[in-house]
């Protein structure tokens, strides 16, 4: 049983790397036939288990964080603070519930802020209404 | 229209000036496996949430070390944390995770945690 297991996992590691997403490929609205436990079990994964998906090198530079990216850190610890979610939550909001296309087409901290507003309007401590007007205001002090 | 509530502070208070997961010892009972010990990794399901590696599950590995207790990520993430584990720092042999492993390394290895609801004796 543990073969067919191991067995599994390599074939789920090359259909993780075939379904990374791309512009201009044609997957949109498969029918059920088209979608095998496999590809149901890749496509349902958490993003962020991207350990053995082949890829190829990225480059590694060297970066100092920026002062947003300190800020949005900031941001989100006081939100653990004040106890609108714990560590755990938080990383599952950042490299999962972003899906696919967002954990790898983001940068880190984009991220962060991102889901920092977003448990925000999920937990109702905003509305989604209020932060799109706020966000057309800061906007507008940039034009 | 009703509101959830959500008990915002119940772990923000347990774990002030102590840590998580250092604010779960002792909760966890007694560890099912001991440092020595071999076990395989369980092929749960890994929908919506999880940080068991999907590259170690049905693989075997040596019990390195009990690293601490806590409630698994998939219900930590939830704010669920009333079923704390034991957590295993487990060692698997790199020729055992991947079958195109080059023969002239044998003897590497990756070391990695994993909570004890993933693990089975091998």
């Amino acid at each position: 049983m543990p073969s067919s297991i191991r067995d599994k996992v390599h074939r789920h590691l090359d259909i993780c790397r075939q379904i990374q997403p791309a512009l201009h490929q044609e997957t949109h609205a498969p029918s059920p036939d088209m979608i095998d436990n496999a590809h149901f079990r890749a496509y349902t994964r958490s993003p962020h288990d991207i350990g053995g998906e082949p890829d190829i090198p990225i480059t590694w530079e060297e970066k100092e964080e920026e002062v947003w990216e300190h800020n949005t850190f900031v941001t989100c610890e006081v939100l653990a603070w004040r106890g609108v979610w714990n560590a755990e939550e938080r990383r599952r909001r950042q490299n999962v519930e972003v899906g696919e296309t967002m954990y790898l087409g983001l940068p880190y901290y984009g991220r962060w802020l991102l889901t920092a507003a977003k448990i925000l309007v999920d937990k109702q401590f905003i509305t989604l209404t209020e932060l799109q007007e706020k966000m057309d205001e800061v906007r507008k002090r940039y034009e | 229209m009703s509101k959830p509530h959500y008990d915002r502070n119940h772990h923000v208070e347990k774990a002030t000036d102590i840590g998580d997961p250092q604010c779960f010892k002792g909760e966890a009972g007694k560890p099912r496996f001991k440092v020595g010990d071999r076990v395989r990794v369980r092929n749960l399901p890994d929908i919506f949430y999880t940080r068991t590696q999907g590259y170690v599950r049905g693989a075997e590995a040596v019990v390195a070390e009990l690293v601490y207790e806590s409630p698994p990520a998939e219900d930590e993430s939830w704010d669920n944390t009333e079923n704390v584990e034991w957590f295993y720092s487990l060692v698997f042999k790199m020729a055992d995770l991947w079958p195109d492993y080059p023969d002239y390394f044998p003897n590497d290895t990756v070391e990695t945690e994993i909570p004890e609801h993933y693990l089975e004796a091998a």
